[in-house]
């Protein structure tokens, strides 16, 4: 042999992962006193590779790189001539986004093997931020529609639409938390560690109840290591950030309503104020303001809210246990000055062990114990009803007489019945809510032969929803002549209680094996069971004698008692197969087969099939060894999806199947009452589960290192079979309309979020955006329309889509009237000019009538997006969070919507955007009444608003102390953070808050909140 | 997991399969049948009745509760008044009722003769739901099976003369099988009476003039023969109550004037008559129907030497005082002016509430807090629906003086005789005067107008208060709003309903 040959020298080896699994496509870098040679290779399939001709010397260093695993060194090699090196390396996971492992239906995945069109959520990235409900940390997140109509406290939920809007009944997503069916309110956001959504077939799985998306909370567990206690104290103070801008001058309240009266005919004579009256308004404000208030009514009943929450979690673990042990409590006083308080006290307990080398126990509890308050009046919803009654206060009300009694007003002003005086309505009387809620599980895996692992679950969701009521005997006075008006001459108790149990019970045996081939197979099967055991009773009570003693034993009078138990059953059975070849093909099929006890026999049973694959176009030698590109991979997804019509456990809802007679259709003989039964509701015997088909195609790409990801979907979700509640002709019985399987909807769409972070020196940045677009189609409806006051679903159209008269204007002459087809006879200079779109033979027929409604804007954004810009530096770290919706609109009506509704009052756009004669491009009409000249307040496109906004939803500030100062304080880590959240919106929508409840088109809301908020994070 | 283990069936109601058992169970579903008389497009609600009167000259609602302002300003559509809404559902809704009882009863085994009279009391309430539907919309549907919203939902509407058919069918069918009266806890149920007094108001619309424009006089004899059928039904007992004031309150609920009430009972099954009339004033009295009081000699204002236009409130028609409150009257205790308590016209409705001069702290304030019962036909009606038919068909004879002077005798006009040799024409106008008079606020005056065709007349006026200052013109059209449009959501779901004329 040649002596070159001599000098050379051959280094080999085999790279393997954690597993023991050969890595082929590693990249393997030789440098030699630390300079780079050329000679770079890569491993093989077999996870080898080779150096044949190195030159003797060194030091030699060999250094590893491959994407998702840490980069490794070996150095300080000296290779002597002739000498023959083998090295055995093996490459450790980094943590990154692509191998994050990511919970889905019954088991977990991880990320860059997920085939379906998944959302994730990590906690972390809402940590220190004032959200109160889990529901409000999914704003943002790709693929959903937040919606959170309010801040109530106690009840601030947002609402939750996966993929726009696939059915015309219940449309909120499964949740489950920690695998278990719950409440995604009734869980401490703070205990929270990630939450997965599952967008499209993924969540087959989940079968019947899949198709609005499923919502997988994995809640915090302990990891192995030291204890750590951490601790978390935020304190914000809250208003709300949008409120209507009412005319509260009482002098220009009353003449503005005189106005409005005689512009809509009626006789100057017959006003609401006389003119001496009014004169004696403006006298007594200087000398009485008991009698002639001069004052802001809402400025009256707000104050600033205060939110507090504390969080402390202890956690640890060992080789055999990891135990996570947090208690929370929040305390929000929210913006009314009374009846608006809530408390929560939080447990969450993660216990898991190693009990034997096959068994592995561990059980999650989660409670949840809720207090909050309403105003007393108003039943089930009185805090809108609250809203109902502040929103029709008026300017001359008087908060108080003189002597401190609660004020009446000092004028009668007709269709003002009752003086309801807002304060008197928040601060007396008592409204108290305590929903307890817990969620238990408790499992257990055990490793079976053959690498088979039979897992079971048992959860117990148990509600005790308890709440009590005291509406008390109630006077105002007459500020100016002391006269009593009664209010509430009847005082009443109420007490209720829901109790709920809910069973979930499921079981699944795996088996996952690797074969030596790279083939991958995964397979689960298993069964569960879903009993919903709900029970309510209600007692209320009346003849107290005054306000002191308010129980039920304490009342004496028509003593009423009502209550029901239902049961609602699921079973399914359901399996999983996952096949992947090399992690570069991937496949996934599943099945469940699913049986309701909704539905009756014959019709009770759905099966839902579900496949998917992907492709790591990356992972192929074609691609070559970029650098450049850690991933590239091609998604799609085909199942079906099923929905009951779970529209809560409204009685008829789990009975929609059966014609019944119900009870409680009483009538009185000779002043006795005599037990009525009637059937009340048409049903259909042959109803049964509604299928969604959602296909998805997706792409997901990453370079540098993760500095760049871009995930895009395309996808249809048709929901076919849908379960509605439909009106039918009232002819011959007059019944309400049965929930029955009527047409289909098409919901069609695009996702694409894009990442970026980068460091620079101490500086690092991140910025990431999403927009989610979704075209919601009603696809057929059986040739049925469904027509509710101002809104339509109908093929061709997208569901709830606004159905209006269209409005062309103003009138500006008699003349001009005329010459129109009008509404009515009533129709004069100054009211609203609808289109004579149409007739009874489709042609316009010179009358305004319901042929000339017009199908014009969505309930149902088309966009929704957000965006996120992260700025670090050292320990200080800037949160921006963007989100919006874009395409959707608002119909506000009723009072301080539309002017002196039913005897409230009006707001400022009135004073000088109204038609006159003198004014006439103005952009309202004449100022009327809305109860008074309904022909301006008839559903048209003139009252149609535009509800898109962008808001900044979130600001933080974060400070980080210095390592260095807390090591001394055996302190692991401080945080101190500021918080602004809702500071800023922007809309074209006026009024109130865009973000608000879309079906109901009122303000009759508690209003969203704007938070700034200050705390403290700190882990031992 | 069987499919039996998914079974779950409600405790709180029952299915049709499991429903139609016993007697008891079918009593309970004619209640059912009897209980839509109390919704609000029927007769119930808070005060439907009270409120009827709003559309006619004799009163105003102020915030149009339920729409009707919009039916007295000549305003509505088939889209804007919930009232014309609420009384096609309601209506239908007891229809349905009583045919599935129709259609379910017989086979349930129990007593031949309670299932006889339940049968005609079924009949009778169809036939008055029936007969409101033909009173306001003209024809309707008829449909007399169990509601079947696939073979009835598309149906289009019969002619009214078809479905006025079929309520006298119902009617006689009904007096044909039921008793002449109740005892306990049964008092308040349909009579051979009620039938009977239904029917000659169901033929009284027929032979009106705005059902009968050639005044066909075979109408007039049906309707004069029906109303004679209740005035001399032997055994029932009716007559006038004493006293025209205590007749509306709940002391005195079936007696024996009261032919067909509506029950109330608080508080489950209570109407809001008290709060409408004292504290929503939204049926408020207007200067007209005070100016149609005669004084009480009997003679109208205008020639009374009783009339003083400076106090025009003294002297007048006892039954002015017992039906309603005005401007220096006594109320509860206080003396009223033109603003208060009553700020819309002045005036207040005392007729059925129980307020009235006491002073009393025990004010309702609730909604539902009433019971006092409607009646909805009272013997008085059937006097008066004689003496109008008659009158047409022989003129002013002995019973229609008779008839119409023991209505105004028991009213305490002195002299209650209508002055004799009155003209056909004459006793015409004094029988719809005394009608007006004497069920004002009652509900009865709109159908009264409109059957006279006096609407387009009256209902095309301002209307004022007690200062006799205009409030608002009312319009009314008469090519259009003798009849009330066919709400639009039904023809939404039934494009077969055809519209009324000039909707």
């Amino acid at each position: 042999f040649s002596l070159q040959a001599q000098s050379h020298v051959t280094v080999s080896g085999i790279v393997k992962d954690e597993k023991g699994q050969a890595l082929p496509g590693v990249t393997v870098a030789v440098r030699l006193n630390g300079n780079a040679t050329a000679k770079g290779v890569q491993t093989d399939e077999k996870g080898l590779f080779r150096f044949n001709n190195l030159e003797a010397g060194g030091p030699y260093s060999f250094i590893f790189t491959y994407v998702g695993y840490e980069a490794q060194t070996l150095s300080g090699y000296q290779l002597k001539a002739g000498e023959q090196l083998s090295l055995m390396v093996k490459m450790k996971e980094v943590s990154t986004a692509l191998n994050q492992v990511v919970v889905v239906g019954y088991g977990t995945q991880k990320q860059v093997n997920l085939t379906g069109a998944i959302s994730t959520l990590d906690m972390r990235s809402k940590e220190n931020t004032p959200v109160t409900s889990a529901s409000q940390a999914l704003h943002g997140v790709s693929g959903l529609w937040v919606n959170q109509a309010g801040g109530k406290p106690g009840q601030d939920g947002a609402t939750i639409r996966v993929r726009g809007v696939g059915t015309l009944n219940n449309n909120n997503p499964l949740v489950l938390v920690d695998g278990v069916e719950y409440d995604i309110n009734e869980i401490n956001p703070d205990f929270i560690d990630n939450i997965t959504v599952l967008k499209d077939a993924s969540a087959a799985i989940y079968g019947s109840r899949a198709a609005n998306g499923v919502v997988l909370i994995t809640t915090k567990s302990g990891k192995k290591g030291k204890v750590e206690v951490n601790y978390s104290y935020s304190y914000g103070i809250q208003n709300p950030t949008k409120l209507p801008d009412v005319v509260w001058d009482p002098i220009q309240y009353m003449q503005m309503k005189d106005q409005a009266l005689i512009n809509e005919g009626k006789s100057p004579a017959a006003v609401d104020y006389t003119p001496a009256q009014i004169e004696e308004y403006k006298n007594g404000m200087a000398t009485n303001p008991y009698a002639y208030p001069n004052v802001n009514w809402f400025d009256l009943v707000l104050k600033n809210g205060i939110l507090q929450q504390h969080n402390l979690r202890f956690s640890g673990g060992s080789d055999n246990v990891l135990y996570s042990i947090a208690v929370g409590y929040m305390d929000q006083d929210g913006v009314l000055i009374a009846a608006n308080h809530a408390n929560r006290y939080t447990l969450d307990v993660n216990v898991s062990a190693n009990i034997s080398k096959r068994l592995h126990v561990g059980t999650s509890i989660i409670g949840n114990y809720r207090t909050y308050t309403e105003p007393a009046f108003g039943g089930s919803d009185a805090t809108g009803y609250y809203f109902t009654r502040l929103t029709r206060v008026l300017p001359i009300f008087s908060p108080y007489t003189k002597d401190g009694k609660y004020g009446s007003s000092v004028f009668a002003t007709p269709g003002r019945n009752t003086i309801e005086n807002p304060l008197m309505l928040l601060k007396e009387g008592s409204n108290y809510h305590a929903p307890q809620r817990l969620l238990a599980k408790v499992y257990a895996d055990y490793k079976l032969p053959f690498d088979i692992t039979y897992n079971i679950n048992l959860g117990i969701d148990k509600l005790d929803g308890y709440a009590r009521s005291f509406v008390p005997y109630l006077v105002t006075y007459n500020p100016k002549t002391g006269a009593p008006n009664n209010y509430n001459i009847n005082p009443s108790s109420n007490s209720y209680d829901e109790n709920n149990l809910n069973i979930s019970f499921y079981q699944t045996l795996n088996w996952q094996h690797d074969f030596k081939t790279r083939h991958h197979l995964d397979v689960m099967a298993g069964t569960s069971y879903n009993r919903f055991d709900n029970t309510n009773a209600t007692a209320h009570i009346e003849g107290y004698f005054d306000n002191t003693l308010t129980d039920l034993d304490a009342g004496s009078l028509n003593p009423t008692a009502n209550g029901r138990v239902t049961k609602d059953i699921l079973a399914s059975y359901f399996g999983r197969i996952n096949y992947s070849y090399a992690e570069k093909y991937l496949l996934e099929a599943t099945l469940r087969y699913d049986g309701s006890s909704r539905f009756a026999s014959g019709n009770r049973w759905g099966l839902y099939p579900a496949v998917s694959a992907g492709w790591r176009i990356d992972k192929e030698a074609f691609f070559g060894s970029s650098r450049t590109i850690d991933l590239l991979k091609l998604r799609a997804s085909y199942g079906k999806l099923g929905n009951q019509g779970n529209a809560g456990n409204a009685a008829g809802d789990l009975y929609g199947y059966l014609n019944t007679v119900n009870l409680g259709q009483d009538y009185s003989f000779n002043n006795t009452v005599n037990p009525g039964a009637a059937v009340t509701k048409f049903s259909d015997a042959d109803i049964s589960w509604e299928t969604t088909t959602a296909y998805n195609l997706g792409a997901d790409a990453s370079a540098w290192n993760g500095k760049l990801a871009l995930s895009v979907d395309v996808f249809k979700r048709k929901t076919e079979d849908i379960l509605r509640p439909v009106q039918i002709p009232q002819q011959g019985g007059g019944l309400a309309g049965p929930v029955t399987n009527v047409g289909a909807v098409n919901n069609t769409g695009y996702e694409v979020t894009v990442t970026h972070r980068n460091d620079i020196g101490a500086f690092n940045y991140s910025v990431s955006a999403n927009v989610s677009y979704v075209q919601n189609k009603v696809i057929s409806l059986n040739g049925e329309s469904i027509i509710s006051t101002r809104r339509t679903t109908r093929a061709g159209y997208p569901i709830d889509a606004y159905f209006l008269y269209k409005a062309i204007g103003i009138y500006q002459s008699q003349e001009e009237v005329d010459n129109s087809a009008k509404i009515s006879n009533a129709v004069k200079p100054g009211y609203v000019k609808y289109a004579d779109l149409g007739g009874p033979d489709g042609k316009p027929d010179g009358k305004i009538d319901a042929y000339d409604r017009v199908i014009a804007g969505s309930s149902i954004p088309k966009y929704n997006y957000s965006f996120n810009i992260n700025l670090g530096y050292k320990g200080l770290t800037l949160n921006a969070f963007f989100q919006g919706v874009q395409g959707i609109n608002l119909y506000p009506t009723v009072n301080l919507a539309m002017p002196f509704n039913n005897g409230a009052g009006v707001t400022k756009e009135w004073v000088d955007n109204s038609w006159t004669p003198q004014n006439p491009n103005a952009s309202l009409p004449i100022l009327t009444t809305a109860t008074g000249a309904t022909e301006n307040f008839q559903p048209s496109t003139f009252w149609l608003k535009n509800g898109s906004y962008l808001r900044m939803k979130n600001l933080q500030l974060k400070y980080e102390l210095p390592q260095g100062w807390l090591s001394r304080a055996k302190v692991k880590r401080v945080a101190v953070f500021a918080n602004g959240e809702n500071l800023l919106t922007f809309t074209k929508f006026k009024g109130f808050d865009p973000e608000k409840n879309i079906q109901g088109d009122t303000f009759y809301e508690y209003p969203s909140l704007k938070t700034y908020s200050f705390g403290v994070n700190v882990t031992f | 997991c069987s499919d039996k283990a998914l079974e779950s069936f409600p405790n709180d109601r029952y299915t049709e399969e499991n429903y139609w058992t016993s007697e008891k169970n079918v009593t309970a579903a004619l209640t059912g049948c009897y209980a839509a008389l109390r919704l609000e497009g029927v007769l119930g609600g808070d005060a439907t009745v009270l409120w009827e009167e709003t559309a006619t000259p004799n009163a105003y609602n102020y915030d149009d509760s339920r729409g009707v302002n919009a039916i007295a300003l000549g305003t509505q559509t088939a889209t804007n008044s919930t009232i014309i809404n609420a009384r096609w559902r309601d209506c239908n809704v007891g229809i349905g009722r009583c045919n599935n009882f129709l259609a379910k009863s017989p086979a349930v085994p129990m007593d031949s003769a309670l299932r006889a009279r339940m049968t005609a009391e079924a009949k009778f309430l169809r036939a008055l739901y029936y007969g409101m539907l033909e009173t306001y919309y003209g024809g309707v549907p008829l449909i007399l099976d169990a509601p079947d919203p696939a073979a009835q939902g598309k149906l289009p509407r019969d002619t009214r003369a078809k479905v006025v058919q079929q309520v006298l069918k119902d009617l006689d069918e009904a007096a044909a099988a039921l008793p002449l009266k109740y005892s306990g806890g049964d008092i308040g149920r349909a009579t051979k009476g009620a039938a009977l007094a239904l029917k000659a108001r169901v033929l009284l619309f027929e032979a009106s003039p705005l059902n009968n424009p050639s005044g066909n006089i075979t109408a007039w004899k049906a309707a004069a023969d029906a109303a004679k059928a209740v005035i001399d039904l032997a055994g029932a007992g009716y007559g006038l109550f004493s006293d025209y004031r205590s007749l509306f309150l709940p002391a005195n609920e079936n007696s024996v004037e009261s032919i067909f009430d509506v029950g109330a009972k608080i508080p489950e099954l209570g109407n809001s008559f008290d709060l409408i009339n004292r504290q929503y004033n939204t049926n408020a009295p207007l200067r007209n129907i005070v100016d149609a009081y005669d004084m009480k000699d009997g003679s109208p204002k205008e020639v009374s030497p009783l009339y003083d236009p400076a106090k025009p409130y003294e002297n007048r028609d006892p039954r002015f005082y017992k039906s309603m409150v005005f401007p220096g009257d006594t109320y509860i205790g206080a003396v009223t002016t033109p603003t208060a308590p009553f700020k819309i016209t002045g005036y207040g409705v005392k007729k059925y509430s129980i307020y009235d001069k006491e002073a009393t702290t025990n004010l309702i304030n609730q909604a539902g807090r009433s019971e006092t019962n409607y009646m909805y036909i009272r013997f008085a009606d059937v006097l008066l629906m004689y003496a109008e038919a008659q009158n047409e068909v022989s003129g002013p004879d002995a019973t229609v003086y008779d008839a119409v002077n023991r209505v105004r005798q028991r009213a305490g006009l002195a002299p209650y005789e209508i002055p004799a040799a009155q003209t056909q024409a004459t006793m015409r106008q004094l029988i719809r005067h005394e009608r007006r008079v004497e069920f004002a606020f009652e509900g009865f005056y709109y159908t009264d107008i409109r059957r006279w065709k006096l609407a387009e007349t009256v209902m095309n006026a301002t209307i004022y208060n007690s200062e006799n200052q205009p409030i608002v013109k009312r319009t009314f059209n008469r090519d259009r709003d003798y009849w009330w449009p066919i709400p639009q959501t039904q023809r939404d779901l039934n494009p077969n309903l055809a519209q009324n004329n000039n909707y």
